[in-house]
């Protein structure tokens, strides 16, 4: 029987990408209590990864696509780490970090991506507190990473 | 009858602002067992956000005085998230302050000091939190500094 969650992905068309595996000592996610902590993601696609700098590379639209994909992302290290996505109980914090131009001021329009997949998603429960912010750099050049905190139903 | 927090807030003649509310698709809190989480807050002042870089066009002190009013906001945040009553604040457990700095700004601690402190002077011993201050290369709109939370709740 497919789960709720699974249900809502095929009804809105989306299919989850692998979960990526990390690159270093660390892992993909971590579970203490109730709490599953996901590492920061990036916005790999089946067609690559998006990089380059938001406000100048990319504009804020094409930023908000990139946040949507790391969402996606976030979202299949959920499942990798509780098996059925029906055990995310609240999708807790999500802390978005922007790879901008310097000048660049509208990080939580790009976040946005990820945080709409969210609600889209999970529905209330991907109501989630948030920070949007803009780093100097992120790892490869990519143009946004995103990290969760998530509770989940043991 | 005022709380005892409430109370050592007109002690301090600190006035809590309106907890803003959020712009787009996430919260500013979320509840998980005994623990709050609070989205990033930054220097609202209810009438002007205040806007700069570190180490440009901004002072440690205009840093400092940004970084006491994202306390106000993450307290008020606080009273929203316990029902009103400050008293429930069990400990401040952790913050994240965020300084839209230049790359050859050091003085993070020192801006992010302007929160630390007013937890203190507002929670005693239970305001002492678990920290981290970093540089970002820009925040939203281009306030000066950001932080976020999480505490411990009765």
């Amino acid at each position: 029987m497919t789960g709720l969650i699974e249900a809502r992905l095929d009804e809105l068309g989306i299919v989850l990408p692998p979960a990526p595996a990390p690159s270093a000592n660390y892992v993909p996610w971590a579970i203490s209590g109730n709490l599953l902590f996901v590492s920061g993601q990036g916005p790999h696609g089946p067609d690559g990864t998006v990089k380059g700098k938001v406000g100048a590379d990319l504009t804020a639209e094409e930023g908000y696509e990139a946040a949507r994909r790391v969402g996606l992302n976030l979202i299949a290290q959920m499942r990798a780490a509780v098996g059925d996505l029906d055990r995310v109980v609240r999708v807790v914090k999500l802390f978005g970090m922007v790879n901008g131009a310097p000048d660049f001021d509208q990080q939580p329009a790009v976040i946005n991506g990820a945080s709409d997949l969210m609600v889209e998603v999970f529905g209330d429960a991907g109501r989630h507190a948030r920070s949007a912010v803009g780093m100097a750099a992120l790892p490869w050049g990519i143009s946004v990473e995103i990290e969760a905190v998530v509770e989940i139903r043991p | 009858m005022p709380g005892k927090i409430d109370a050592r807030l007109a002690e301090l003649g600190l006035e809590l602002p309106n907890a803003p509310a959020p712009a787009a698709n996430y919260v500013p809190t979320v509840q998980t067992g005994n623990l709050v989480f609070i989205s990033g807050q930054v220097p609202n002042t209810g009438t002007e956000l205040l806007k700069g870089k570190l180490g440009a066009d901004a002072t440690v002190e205009d840093g400092q005085a940004a970084a006491k009013v994202c306390a106000l906001n993450l307290i008020a945040q606080m009273r929203a998230a316990t029902g009103g009553d400050l008293d429930r604040v069990k400990r401040v457990v952790k913050l994240l302050g965020m300084v839209n700095s230049t790359p050859d700004f050091g003085d993070h601690p020192k801006v992010v000091n302007g929160c630390s402190d007013v937890m203190v002077e507002v929670f005693g011993d239970k305001g002492r939190h678990a920290r981290s201050a970093v540089g970002v290369a820009n925040l939203p709109f281009g306030v000066a500094v950001e932080v976020e939370a999480i505490i411990e709740i009765e």
